[in-house]
């Protein structure tokens, strides 16, 4: 992996050395602009005391356009479907050049925080959500002990 | 360049492969929707006009494995057929097929039905009679097969 862009290895250089609270990102061996990824589940949220895996991807055209994130840990969450693929504006249509690989793993750990069923990937995740909340939090709690820690 | 990795380009692939392929002559996508993995897909491949293969449909199971797309996915006929390409369990031999023989990374899946297909209306191909309509090959274990062919 030779050309490194340098705002990719400025943002992996602060990433490996001060990464955000509860949130861990390092490039593979093999690909430096693919990254292993863990977020804790935030504190008060069903997935508290779990520890997501997620993989992130710098495409050529970063910062251009947005990194390619999924989770690899499997999660009951109205906008994350099966495939860990993730519904959220900022790695679609709200992406900024501005934005960082940071700022978007802060962005999915307050998604974890703020479910929005009301935009939903997984549509039988969201509709639970929405007409029995409460046994869809147990739900999500009950996969985050079984997947992720 | 960026060498995209396997997964997110997998999941590319299947974003495609959902919307529909050009003409509709090809499909293809994941075998089970959770299989976060991405390792087992199905393929179908309407036969080509003016041909042996006319108005037949051709199921395929194909296995992407690990190295994929570095090394081309194991594919295999379950709708029996007669084919150079094709072996006598129903896998295609990527070494008969000139166009894709050489894998090169950015080939894709529907790279590798579109190409069956035009092998399939190939002069030396197209009039080669065809086995009755609805028979099987015999199944078979792709993973393990996949692995011991170290794709």
């Amino acid at each position: 992996m030779s050309g490194l862009p340098k705002r990719i290895l400025k943002e992996t250089e602060r990433l490996m050395a001060d990464s955000p609270p509860g949130i861990s990102a390092a490039p593979k061996d093999d690909n430096l602009r693919h990254f292993d990824v863990t977020v804790a589940g935030p504190e008060s949220s069903p997935y508290e005391g779990g520890v997501f895996k997620l993989e992130l991807f710098l495409p050529e055209e970063y910062p251009m356009n947005p990194p390619k994130v999924r989770f690899l840990t499997k999660i009951y969450h109205p906008n994350i479907d099966k495939l860990g693929r993730i519904c959220l504006d900022i790695l679609k249509d709200k992406w900024s050049p501005a934005l960082q690989i940071r700022t978007v793993l802060l962005s999915i750990q307050a998604l974890l925080g703020a479910p929005n069923p009301d935009d939903p990937l997984a549509n039988d995740v969201a509709q639970n959500w929405k007409e029995n909340q409460s046994a869809a939090i147990a739900q999500a709690r009950e996969w985050t002990r079984q997947y992720a820690q | 360049m960026a060498k995209v990795p396997r997964s997110f380009r997998l999941l590319s692939e299947l974003e495609h492969g959902e919307k529909g392929i050009g003409d509709g002559s090809c499909s293809y996508g994941l075998k089970d929707s959770d299989d976060i993995a991405m390792y087992e897909w199905n393929g179908t491949i309407l036969g080509p006009p003016h041909s042996a293969y006319e108005n037949r449909i051709f199921s395929l199971s194909i296995y992407c494995g690990d190295k994929y797309p570095d090394v081309p996915p194991l594919v295999k006929f379950e709708s029996k057929i007669t084919l150079p390409c094709v072996d006598q369990q129903g896998f295609v031999n990527f070494s008969r097929i000139p166009s894709i023989s050489n894998w090169k990374r950015d080939f894709t899946l529907e790279t590798v039905l579109v190409e069956l297909r035009r092998d399939m209306a190939a002069p030396s191909n197209r009039k080669t009679p065809q086995p009755p309509e609805g028979a099987e090959f015999p199944p078979a274990d792709l993973e393990t097969i996949a692995k011991q062919r170290n794709l």
